[in-house]
Parts: C-alpha cells; sequence; structure tokens
C-alpha cells in the first residue's frame, strides 16, 4: 500500500557495449530493468511496483549522452541525454525551440539533471512531457535489438500506459528528428496544480509550418499528453487546420476537435471532464501563439 | 546482492567505499561517511532536501545510487563554507533571516549555489525556477530568492 | 571583533540556531549516530478502515534472519492519550483506520524489518466504517469505541459514551431566537473543509532504548519532550525519572509534532530488544497518514445583523471529523466551541461544537488548532452580510470586531488588543476599495480581506520554567524545556536573558539539545506560547540571577543595590560610579577586604511561570469569568487574479497585520508573518483525498501538492501593531499560529470579488473554480 522506507535489493550492473545490455535482456527477462536517470526507475521501485534482480545501467554506453546536429539528417539525440542538457543546448534551442521548451517543463531543475529524454519515453507515461513535442517533431525512435537496429515512429511507440512496441530483447538508443521545416513555430502549454513542476493534468503541444500544398497553406501538428492511455496526436484537428484558413474560428474548430480525440481518465489529479476541457483550452492558446510566431 | 568498490570525491576529500547495489547517494553521504548536513524528506525526487551537487550540477541523492558516483566529485552544504568562512550565500541566509527550521536549508543552499553558478546575475523568476525543486513549509520562499539576488549581487555563490 | 548588542529585546538581533542550520552542522534526530547496535522498526499498518482483529500470525516475521522482536497489541493492556486516554499502543481487537498500526518489527536493517512486516500475518473481519463528521454523529452510526465511557478523561472534555462523539462544547449566550425577527440581514449556510497534513520537511523519527536497568531513552524530534515523557510513562508504567526523552532540532512541527504520536511505537518496541537502542521513521508516506492530520470540518452557521450592519446573533454546529482517535483532538473541538463567534463581538450566540470518531487518519493539533478551520465560514458569511446591507466588507468588520474590554462569547472580558489597527494597515497596503486591472483579457482580478483571533488552547495551568547560569567569563546559558522549531524561540529567549542581565546578547547561549533530564519543565511548545510563557520564566530566572549579582556587588560596595545597574556586562553604580566587571565574579565571588574569606558564588537564576487564572466554563452554557489567558488577532487581505479559462489562481499579494503586543525581535514576526501568509494560502489548495473504503489516494508529495518558489505570491506585506499584553515578557504575546488562519477565507473573498461566485468547500482546486464559472 505504501512505499517502502527505501529501494529493495538488486544488483547493479554497468553495461559497456549494446550486445551486453541485448544479452542480459534476454538472460533475465522481466526480472531486468535498464537504468538512465532512475527517476522514474526508482521511484517505481521503491513503490513496490517493480521489482527487479538486476539493474543494469545503459548511460555509459557509447553515443547514449550525445546530441548530434545535421542540417541534412536533422537531430539525433542520445537517449541518456538528460532534459537539462537537451533543454540548453544551442541547437537544439535554435532548431528545435519546442523540444527544449518541454524538456525544460518536466519536474525541477535537480531531477531535470538525472531525468532523460530516453527515459521519459521508454517510460511511456501517458503524462509525458517530452512525448507530445518527439510526436508532432516526426521523431523516430532507434532501438538496439540482436539483430543490430530499427527505428520506431514515435506515433507507433505508445501502444497503453507503460507499454511501448519495443520488443523484451530490444532497448532505445536514440531518438532522431528530421530537419525542421523552413519557417516553422512550435508551443507547449502544461496546466499543472503548481505553477511550476508538477506532473501534467493537461499536456499540449503544437507546431506549425508553411506548406504551400495544404489548402490552409499550412500544416498544423498537435500533441497531447495525460488525457489518453498514451501520449497521442489530435489528428481531427490537424486535419481541420489543413484545409481551414488559419484564425479564430478555425483554431476555436480545431480545438474542439483536439477535445474530442482526448478519452482521460478522472484521477486524483483531476476529472475527466475538467481534463477535456482543458484540452480545448490549452489547445485554442497554443495555436493562437504558434500563429502569432509564424505570421 | 553486488558490492561495489568506488572512488568518489566528496566535499574535495578522495573517499574509497564499498557500497552494496541499492544504497543510495544520499544514505552513503549520511550512513558511511557521516555527512548528516544533506536530509532525507521523502525518498522520492519531490522535496529537495536530498539536494547534492554530482560533477557541480545539482541532482536528487535519494535517486541516485552510491555506485553510480564512481569516479566523480560531490558537494554537499557541508562543503560550501571554506575554513568557517560561510559562503556569500550562506551568509545572505542568515542576514535575511531566510532560515527557521533549517531542515530545507541545506539542499537549498546547493540548488541556489548551482545556479549563481550557471547564472551569476539570475532573475527573480529564474530563481524561483530553480528553487521549485526544493519544498520550504516555513519560510514562504521570498526571504531566500532575496537571499539569493543578496548573494548575487555580492559576487556570487 | 563582531559588534556586541546591548538591550536587544526589540532589535533584530540573528538567530543563535543559524550558523549551524546553514552549515549542517545542526543536528536533527536522525542525524544522531547510534553504532553498530542499532535496530530499526517498522510498523504494520492496517489496509482496512474499520474491521476487527481475528488473528495474528508473527511466526514467519520471527523467522526472517535478522528480525529480532516483533510486538502486537497482546503485548501492551494499556491506552495513550493527552485529554482522552483513547488510543492502544497496537491496534488490540480492532482496527479503526487505514494505517492503524497492528504490530511493530524490530530487526537489525530497515529493509529487513521491512520485509518480514510484510510477513505479519492479520485477519480481519470488517465492519462498516464511516467517513463523514454527521454520520458518525447519527445514533445508529456504526461506534467507533464502544468502550467510550471506560476511557480516563480531562475534566474539561465531555464524551458521549454510547455515540462517536467525544466531545460537545456548548455555547449559550443571549438569546438567538429572539434576535433572528431584528435581524436585517441573515446568511446561513454549510462550510466543508478537507483534512490537511502538515508536511514538515522532516518525517517523524524517533529513537528509543530501554536498558536492562529500566531506564529508557527517547530521542524525537518533538514539540512535545516533556508531555511525552509525561504520556508514555504513564501508558508504559515507566517512573518519570526513569524515562528520558533528548529533542534535538525539529524539522517543522506546525502542531504535528505536538503530543504523542509514532513515538510510543518506538518505545514499545524497544522494550523487547533491552539494551538496543530502536530506530523508528516515518518515511514520507506514513507521515501523512501514520502520524496525524488535520481534522476535517462540516460546519453549520448561521449569522445575522440589523440594518446598520451590527451583528446580532449566530447560531453555529461544527461536526469535526476527529479520526480514529482523538486524544488530543477533543480540545481543538473544544477550543473552537469557546471561540466559535471568530473575533466578533455578537451578543446572542448559540454553538455546538462536536469532535466526532471517524475511520480517517487521527485528527490533531495543526497550526491554528480549530481557527483556521472555523473561520473558513465565518469569514465569508461576514463578507455576505456586508453585501446585504450594501456596507464596505473592511468597514463592517470594524465596526463588529471584537475590542478591549468587551465581554466576549464565554462571558470573558476581553484582554487589550487593536484589531482595528490591523484592518487600517492591511486595507492601507492592499490599495483596499482600488480595482485594480487584470494582467490579460482573460483574467479577472480581485480582493478580499479576512480577521481572525487564537487564543492559546491549552489546559488552566501549563507551566514553563528557565534556568540562568554564567560561566567564568560572564558568558550565559539559558536552559529552558521550549523548542526550537523554526520559529524562532531560542533566539528570543537569548534576547530577554540579555536584556535583563545587561549582558550583551552574544554572550548568551541557549542549551541544546532539550533533555527531560536536565531541562527544566515546560509543558509543550505549542499554542504560540513560548515567547509569552517561557519568555516569563525566563524574564524571571534572569531576573533572580540579576538580583543575586546587584547584592552581592552591594555588599561588596557597601552600596544600597537600588544604586547598582548592570550595563554591557559590567556592574557600574550610579552613585560612586564604580564598576565591576561580571567576568569571574559570577563564578567565584568576590573576595572580602585583604582575602579575608569571599563572598557568593556561582551565579545560578531560576524562573518559572503559570497562568493561575483560568476558570473552568460552565457545561451548559460555556459561561465562565476566564476562558483563556488571552487572544492574539489580525487581519489580512489579499490580492489576486483568476485565469477564466483554466481556473487557475494566481496570488498576487498577501498583506498581513498582527497585534503582537510587543515583537521582541521584529524581524522574526514579520518572518513568521510571511512564512504563514504562504502556507495558509498552501493549505486553501490542499486535500488529502480518500476513495469509498478510507484508503488514502494521495498520501505523497506527488499528488499532495505543497506550494513551491514558484508558486509563492509575489509580495507578501507585513505589519506589526503593538498592544501591550498584560502579562507577557515586555507585553509580548504570540503569533507563531495565527498567520495562517484567515488566509483561506481572505482568498475566497477575494475569487468572490473577482468572480462573483463563492466556494463552500476547501480546497479551491482550479478545476472547481472553472466548473462554477461555467
Ligand atoms: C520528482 C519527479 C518529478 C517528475 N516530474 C515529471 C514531469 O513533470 N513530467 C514528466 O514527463 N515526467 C516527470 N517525472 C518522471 C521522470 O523524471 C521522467 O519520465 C524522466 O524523463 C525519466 O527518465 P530517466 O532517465 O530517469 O528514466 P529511468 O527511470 O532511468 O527509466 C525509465 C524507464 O525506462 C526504462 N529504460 C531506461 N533506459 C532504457 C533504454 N535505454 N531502453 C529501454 N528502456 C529503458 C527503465 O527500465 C524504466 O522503466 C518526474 C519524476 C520525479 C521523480
Ligand atoms: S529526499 Fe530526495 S528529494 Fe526528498
Ligand atoms: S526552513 Fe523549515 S522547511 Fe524551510
Amino acid at each position: 500500500m505504501l512505499a517502502r522506507p527505501a529501494l529493495p535489493s538488486f544488483d547493479y550492473v554497468r553495461a559497456n557495449n549494446p550486445d551486453e545490455v541485448v544479452r542480459l535482456l534476454q538472460e533475465h527477462g522481466a526480472a531486468a530493468k535498464l537504468l538512465m536517470g532512475g527517476t522514474d526507475l526508482f521511484v517505481r521501485m521503491r513503490d513496490g511496483v517493480i521489482r527487479p534482480q538486476i539493474v543494469v545501467d545503459v548511460k555509459h554506453l557509447p553515443g547514449m549522452r550525445a546530441i548530434e546536429y545535421d542540417e541534412g539528417a536533422g537531430l539525433t539525440v542520445g537517449a541518456a541525454v538528460t532534459m537539462n542538457q537537451l533543454a540548453r543546448h544551442p541547437q537544439v534551442q535554435t532548431h528545435y525551440p519546442l523540444l527544449a521548451e518541454a524538456a525544460n517543463s518536466v519536474a525541477s531543475y535537480q531531477v531535470r539533471n538525472r531525468a532523460t529524454l530516453g527515459g521519459n519515453l521508454c517510460n511511456a507515461s501517458p503524462a509525458a512531457d517530452t512525448a507530445p513535442a518527439v510526436l508532432v517533431l516526426e521523431g523516430r525512435l532507434v532501438l538496439h535489438n540482436p539483430q543490430g537496429e530499427r527505428e520506431v515512429a514515435a506515433r507507433d511507440f505508445f501502444t497503453g500506459p507503460g507499454q511501448t512496441a519495443m520488443r523484451e530483447n530490444e532497448f532505445l538508443k536514440a531518438v532522431r528528428l528530421p530537419p525542421p521545416p523552413e519557417g516553422s513555430a512550435g508551443k507547449y502549454l502544461k496546466l499543472g496544480r503548481n505553477k511550476v513542476g508538477d506532473l501534467s493534468i493537461v499536456g499540449v503541444a503544437v507546431f506549425a509550418f508553411p506548406d504551400g500544398t495544404k489548402p490552409s497553406g499550412y500544416v498544423f501538428r498537435i500533441g497531447l499528453a495525460s488525457v489518453a492511455p498514451v501520449p497521442l496526436r489530435a489528428w481531427e484537428a490537424e486535419e481541420v487546420l489543413a484545409t481551414h484558413s488559419p484564425g479564430e474560428e478555425t483554431f476555436a474548430l480545431a480545438a474542439e476537435k483536439a477535445m474530442e480525440a482526448a478519452t482521460p481518465i478522472d484521477d486524483v489529479r483531476a476529472s475527466a471532464a475538467y481534463r477535456k476541457v482543458m484540452v480545448r483550452a490549452l489547445t485554442r492558446r497554443g495555436l493562437e501563439r504558434v500563429w502569432e510566431a509564424l505570421e | 546482492m553486488g558490492i561495489h568498490s568506488i572512488t568518489v570525491t566528496v566535499n574535495g576529500a578522495k573517499e574509497r567505499l564499498d557500497v552494496p547495489s541499492n544504497m543510495t547517494l544520499l544514505q552513503m553521504l549520511r550512513d558511511k561517511l557521516g555527512l548528516t548536513g544533506t536530509k532525507n524528506g521523502c525518498s522520492a525526487g519531490e522535496c529537495g532536501a536530498c539536494t547534492v551537487l554530482v560533477d557541480g550540477e545539482p541532482v536528487n541523492s535519494c535517486l541516485m545510487l552510491a555506485v553510480e558516483a564512481d569516479g566523480r566529485q560531490v558537494t554537499t552544504v557541508e562543503g560550501l563554507a571554506h575554513d568557517g568562512q560561510l559562503s556569500a550565500l550562506q551568509e545572505a541566509i542568515i542576514e535575511h533571516n531566510a532560515v527557521q527550521c533549517g531542515f530545507c536549508t541545506p539542499g537549498m543552499l546547493i540548488s541556489a549555489h548551482a545556479l549563481l553558478e550557471r547564472a551569476p546575475r539570475p532573475t527573480e523568476q529564474q530563481i524561483r525556477e530553480a528553487l521549485v525543486g526544493n519544498l520550504c513549509r516555513c519560510t514562504g520562499y521570498l526571504r531566500i530568492i532575496e537571499a539569493v539576488q543578496t548573494a548575487a549581487k555580492k559576487g556570487g555563490a | 571583533m563582531a559588534e556586541l548588542t546591548s538591550n536587544p529585546v526589540g532589535k533584530n538581533t540573528p538567530r543563535v540556531d543559524a550558523y549551524e542550520k546553514v552549515t549542517g552542522t545542526a543536528i536533527f534526530t536522525d542525524d544522531l549516530p547510534f553504532g553498530p547496535g542499532l535496530y530499526y522498526g517498522r510498523l504494520v499498518r492496517s489496509p482496512h478502515a474499520h474491521a476487527l482483529i481475528k488473528s495474528i500470525d508473527i511466526s514467519k516475521a520471527l523467522e526472517v534472519p535478522g528480525v529480532k522482536a516483533v510486538v502486537t497489541g497482546q503485548d501492551f493492556d494499556t491506552r495513550i492519550g493527552l485529554y482522552l486516554v483513547d488510543r492502544p499502543v497496537f491496534a488490540k481487537d480492532r482496527v479503526r483506520y487505514v494505517g492503524d498500526p497492528v504490530a511493530g518489527v524490530v530487526a537489525t536493517s530497515e529493509d529487513i524489518a521491512e520485509e518480514a512486516a510484510k510477513l505479519v500475518e492479520v485477519e480481519y473481519e470488517e465492519l462498516p466504517a464511516v467517513f463523514d463528521p454527521v454520520e458518525a454523529a447519527q445514533p445508529d452510526a456504526p461506534l467507533l469505541h464502544p468502550d467510550l465511557g471506560e476511557y480516563k478523561v480531562a475534566n474539561f472534555i465531555f464524551p458521549e459514551p454510547g455515540t462517536n462523539i467525544s466531545e460537545h462544547f456548548r455555547l449559550r449566550k443571549g438569546d438567538v431566537e429572539a434576535a433572528w425577527p431584528r435581524c436585517a440581514a441573515i446568511v446561513e449556510d454549510t462550510f466543508r473543509l478537507p483534512h490537511i497534513q502538515h508536511v514538515p520537511l522532516e518525517p517523524h523519527v524517533a529513537v528509543a532504548l530501554w536498558e536492562p536497568s529500566n531506564q529508557v531513552t527517547l530521542w524525537t524530534s518533538s514539540q512535545s519532550p516533556f508531555a511525552q515523557r509525561d504520556l508514555i510513562a504513564q501508558s508504559m508504567g515507566i517512573p518519570h525519572g526513569n524515562l528520558r526523552v533528548i529533542s534535538p532540532y525539529v524539522g517543522g512541527g506546525f502542531g504535528g509534532k505536538a503530543g504523542v504520536s509514532m513515538e510510543v511505537y518506538a518505545v514499545a518496541m524497544a522494550r523487547a530488544v533491552k539494551g538496543h537502542p530502536v530506530k523508528l521513521r516515518m518515511t514520507r508516506e506514513e507521515e501523512f497518514i501514520g502520524t496525524t492530520v488535520r481534522q476535517a470540518l462540516v460546519a453549520h452557521t448561521k449569522i445575522g445583523c440589523d440594518a446598520e450592519g451590527n451583528l446580532l446573533a449566530m447560531e453555529t454546529e461544527y461536526y469535526f471529523s476527529g479520526g480514529a482517535y482523538n486524544d488530543y483532538g477533543v480540545n481543538i473541538v473544544r477550543a473552537a466551541g469557546y471561540s466559535c463567534t471568530g473575533p466578533y463581538y455578537i451578543p446572542n450566540v448559540k454553538g455546538d461544537s462536536y469532535c466526532v470518531y471517524t475511520n480517517m487518519p487521527i485528527g490533531s493539533a495543526m497550526r491554528g488548532f480549530g481557527m483556521p478551520e472555523i473561520h473558513w465560514g465565518i469569514e465569508q458569511i461576514m463578507d455576505q452580510l456586508a453585501e446585504k446591507i450594501g456596507m464596505d466588507p473592511a468597514e463592517f468588520r470594524r465596526r463588529n470586531c471584537v475590542k478591549t474590554g468587551d465581554i466576549i462569547l464565554t462571558g470573558m472580558k476581553m484582554p487589550a488588543i487593536d484589531l482595528v489597527a490591523c484592518i487600517d494597515k492591511v486595507t492601507k497596503a492592499i490599495n483596499w476599495g482600488k480595482k485594480e486591472p487584470p494582467s490579460a483579457p482573460h483574467k479577472k482580478r480581485g480582493k478580499g480581506i479576512a480577521i481572525m483571533w487564537k487564543a492559546p488552547a491549552m489546559p488552566p495551568n501549563p507551566g514553563s520554567s528557565a534556568i540562568v547560569r554564567f560561566n567564568e567569563d560572564a558568558t550565559v546559558n539559558v536552559e529552558i524545556g521550549a523548542q526550537e522549531l523554526g520559529q524562532g524561540a531560542f533566539t528570543v529567549v537569548a534576547q530577554m536573558a540579555a536584556e535583563v542581565l545587561g549582558v550583551p546578547y552574544e554572550w548568551v547561549r541557549v542549551s541544546a539539545p532539550v533533555d527531560t533530564k536536565y531541562s527544566p519543565y515546560e509543558w509543550q511548545t505549542v499554542a504560540s506560547r513560548i515567547t509569552w510563557s517561557t519568555g516569563n520564566a525566563v524574564k524571571a530566572a534572569a531576573e533572580d540571577a540579576r538580583q543575586q549579582i546587584l547584592a552581592l556587588v552591594a555588599k561588596h560596595w557597601n552600596e544600597d543595590p537600588a544604586n547598582l545597574d548592570i550595563k554591557d556586562g559590567i556592574v557600574i553604580s550610579y552613585k560612586s560610579e564604580r564598576e565591576q566587571p561580571l567576568k569571574d565574579m559570577v563564578i567565584y565571588g568576590l573576595p572580602n577586604e585583604n582575602f579575608e574569606g569571599w563572598k557568593g558564588g556561582p551565579i545560578v537564576g531560576h524562573g518559572k511561570f503559570m497562568p493561575t487564572y483560568v476558570t473552568n466554563l460552565d457545561f451548559e452554557t460555556g459561561q465562565g469569568p476566564r476562558a483563556v489567558v488571552h487572544y492574539t488577532v489580525g487581519a489580512q487581505a489579499v490580492d489576486l487574479e483568476v485565469d477564466t479559462e483554466t481556473g487557475q489562481v494566481e496570488i498576487l499579494k498577501i498583506a498581513s497585520a498582527y497585534d503582537v503586543g510587543k515583537a521582541i525581535n521584529p524581524d522574526l514576526v514579520l518572518a513568521q508573518i510571511e512564512g504563514g501568509a504562504v502556507h495558509g494560502m498552501s493549505s486553501a489548495f490542499e486535500a488529502l483525498k480518500f476513495d469509498e473504503r478510507g484508503r488514502p489516494l494521495n498520501p505523497n508529495l506527488v499528488d499532495y501538492r505543497i506550494a513551491t518558489a514558484a508558486d509563492a505570491p509575489r509580495e507578501i506585506h507585513g505589519d506589526i501593531v503593538e498592544t501591550p499584553l498584560e502579562d507577557g515578557p515586555w507585553g509580548a504575546r504570540g503569533v507563531g499560529e495565527h498567520v495562517m488562519v484567515q488566509t483561506a477565507p481572505a482568498i475566497a473573498n477575494a475569487i468572490y470579488n473577482a468572480i462573483g461566485v463563492r466556494f463552500n468547500d476547501l480546497p479551491l482546486s482550479a478545476e472547481k473554480i472553472f466548473m462554477a464559472l461555467q
């Protein structure tokens, strides 16, 4: 019922190469858990939700803490890059300000020194604050497995609360984001019980850029957190924005559609009903802010 | 359970320690090294009383394993004063009566110290956001914020 | 050389504990070293809100290597409690809330104890539970304490055996029925407050050592080392002289560390492993449900005034949810009863205050002790009455608030205070009456005001004592049994001692930790009574020492002591202009002429204080000559914004003013005022939540949110009013709790001013406010 006073016993292993990780995963199955910042893992272990026998520290593997930017290829963020590393990286700030903003919205400064982008995504909480940003930036997750590597689109990655498309013998190596479209702008809005630092009751990422092929002249993308079993895109709202010219009415309609896309639950943080209307309010606010930046 | 032999520098002194896998950095500091200035208020990353610097950056020592500190530099509240000379921040906390029960103070000092290291002249909003992970039930925070401003004016942490 | 401060009373001397606290060297209970012989305890807690214990099987737990003992209710045929002895040391035949301890496991490590605790098998038979205090007060409600009639109880507490009512306080003054027809405006409504928790940054921790010789030592983070000694000694059958309680710095109390909560379990477990200290510490999660909480309240209140705005009548029923055990809670309810009008003069009053057992965590003392709860409704009704008769709410309060010499609801004459001055200060500070623009079109701005009173709520005769001793160099040690919780107690007693003794403030040390074996008696560090009560004892002790010094030097100089004084550590004569430094003479005395003998000796001053004038109150009417020692009063005004698109509230400014009699250390008073304003603000948004079976949903800091540095208002303004208290040291009265009593209703009144919606129930969640706007 209540959390334990301290962490239960386990064996800590620091992995030095990817194959060792795969081997340990194959050998121990669910009894092995991977560790990066531990800000989810240790909390869940203390809460008694999971009790791994072996904890494999993967953050020291080659490339796990690197951020690389290339104009053609875009951004590659090692899975173990911390939120603070991401938020203060000059090229992330310049080319992916939305991602920096989302990373910076997580928890507190000291937690962000340990919390990683990869951990946030792998933990697959519906409330993961970086998920909406990664979704609207059309990120791809690079998974290492016995065969080598495979990539999964962020939109296919989350399969349920705490559930992902990762197989038992796979782990996350990096997150890739395509180069930002010309003239793009983004905004992450988060509603919590405190002004800063709380888990999201609702999180909304809006990302947009001009696109002549669309009837409205723009592509808008909307990502939502904390309002469904998984972080998700508001596809119908995006469709409205692709087909109607931007402005107050369109934004209101799109916000309505985003609200319809949300299927939240009642929990101790907020009711489903409040969450739904907050999706609408934050989506409209986000669209207005992004539109201001685009104009 | 595994026992790990680690080398860690704590407040400038090199230590060699044997730590079990599940020992947190907080437990190591308090129980192994007797550095009880760093406090435990929740064991869950929420209160900030356990905040210490690892390689100059603040972390919640309750959510980091001792073994993860192998080869790294750790600074605790006990390491802020030098030869009995308080840091500008410690002096400012006293001057502003920004301490009451004192349980949050060690973690608060560490977070504020790190802030001044990365942003020597922080805005009020920056200070507030930098301290969000350090709960204080006594002071109401404003005096702490003022103390950080005073220390900044006097030239840093 | 640091500067020395003469005559420190009234000055902003630095805190005596600050250096230790900023360097991490201040010792708290969990920091004490006990060596390798230390054992750890963990508690087995009930998963049910109400159930009979059919059997407990500890055999599997005992088999775990490293487990040293497992104790259960079968091992203790005793109960414990402050005003009403209603709490078994471990639940014996019945559990009464989710979290009720049924067994304690002692092991060589906390981890082993935790693992073994999971192996204790308890068979329960669930009983119907009751959570709402109004339901629980009904005759057919499930009964929590069938033996209520057999419990020992203080002579001013009145439980009703056969019901769940553990205290019923009645207040009858004038004739309310005759007054209602004369009212031009009447407001009647129901207000609710949820359970909230103190959330001290330091969770409860206790270490107990029961020696084979039956000497017992308890190290605890406690506001009440002496009360703990008394209650635990009585309950566990230990002679008082054999039980020693040592209490280092307390990392925040707010009432939660008053009386006895988890400490008795440490002692009970230590008895099973004599010779080994046993450490019991609460996790943050246990802190929320396994220590104590502020009682929830349902208040039905009706108040009326005439067309000129004079209050005429009030009728109120307070149903406090006392939780499973009400040993301390009964007196909160009594205090709410005898102060039920709030800080107003109302000629006709009918008040009924009930403490009701519910299958909830234990309700106990929390900053304000019943006052934040009752002011929540009263202060909103006052605004509504003012609106109904078309009067400004601040003016309405000026007209009706208690004033010096009023015969208040209990028949007592109000000691000197100036609440109108407090109202004037806060209205000025907040620009009262000036509508200010919101910062964005979707926001609405508003201001609100609320006032308060609170008396120290305690038995009639709680005592304080103090010792003042000199060292060879004329530095001074002040010994008190009062505790430093962060409020600054040690600093103000040092100021007082220095002032009386005529030595610089910097020469005074306060002996710590509080240790019942060496420290002079103190009832408890509660009720905002230390500056006043312990202050009086310290002042008396210092005066005693001072008289000894002056008599000695006068004799030595052959002068009249009346001509002598002590300044900056030197005895001077205004007549002969001779000087005698205190150094050396305060220990070694003074030599006679030609060293033909010596006179004097080590100077030790003693002092005590106990109020002697408080009377019991009539059982039927609550009337009596002197209900309480005094009241502290104050006002707060709030300026805020409501985001109409989300329901979020931003507090822009809180202005507070309190009549503290005399600010011994003005900056420490302001520090209380600021910290309390944020605590009060935070409390308006806090709630412990439970499911339909009484299981806590948010006993952690993830989902029980308290205000952070980002949430604190942009500005907090504090004002000090000084109307001297007759029997206060230098006129001082306390101000520790008062500073958060009326913050929540001030916020509610400001929200109403902003958006025109009233909220009768706390918390003021964004969701609730948003939904109300739709
Ligand atoms: C006080 C506090 C506040 C928080 N506030 C927020 C908040 O506001 N917003 C928010 O979104 N989150 C919040 N979190 C949650 C958490 O900090 C984030 O989800 C963080 O990003 C997790 O990263 P990590 O590196 O700590 O993950 P870890 O805890 O190390 O790992 C997370 C999960 O992923 C698995 N894993 C780790 N590495 C890999 C890998 N390479 N491949 C596959 N699986 C892997 C782990 O086994 C574990 O199940 C908070 C946590 C705390 C303690
Ligand atoms: S103890 Fe680490 S954050 Fe509370
Ligand atoms: S001073 Fe007590 S918690 Fe901050």
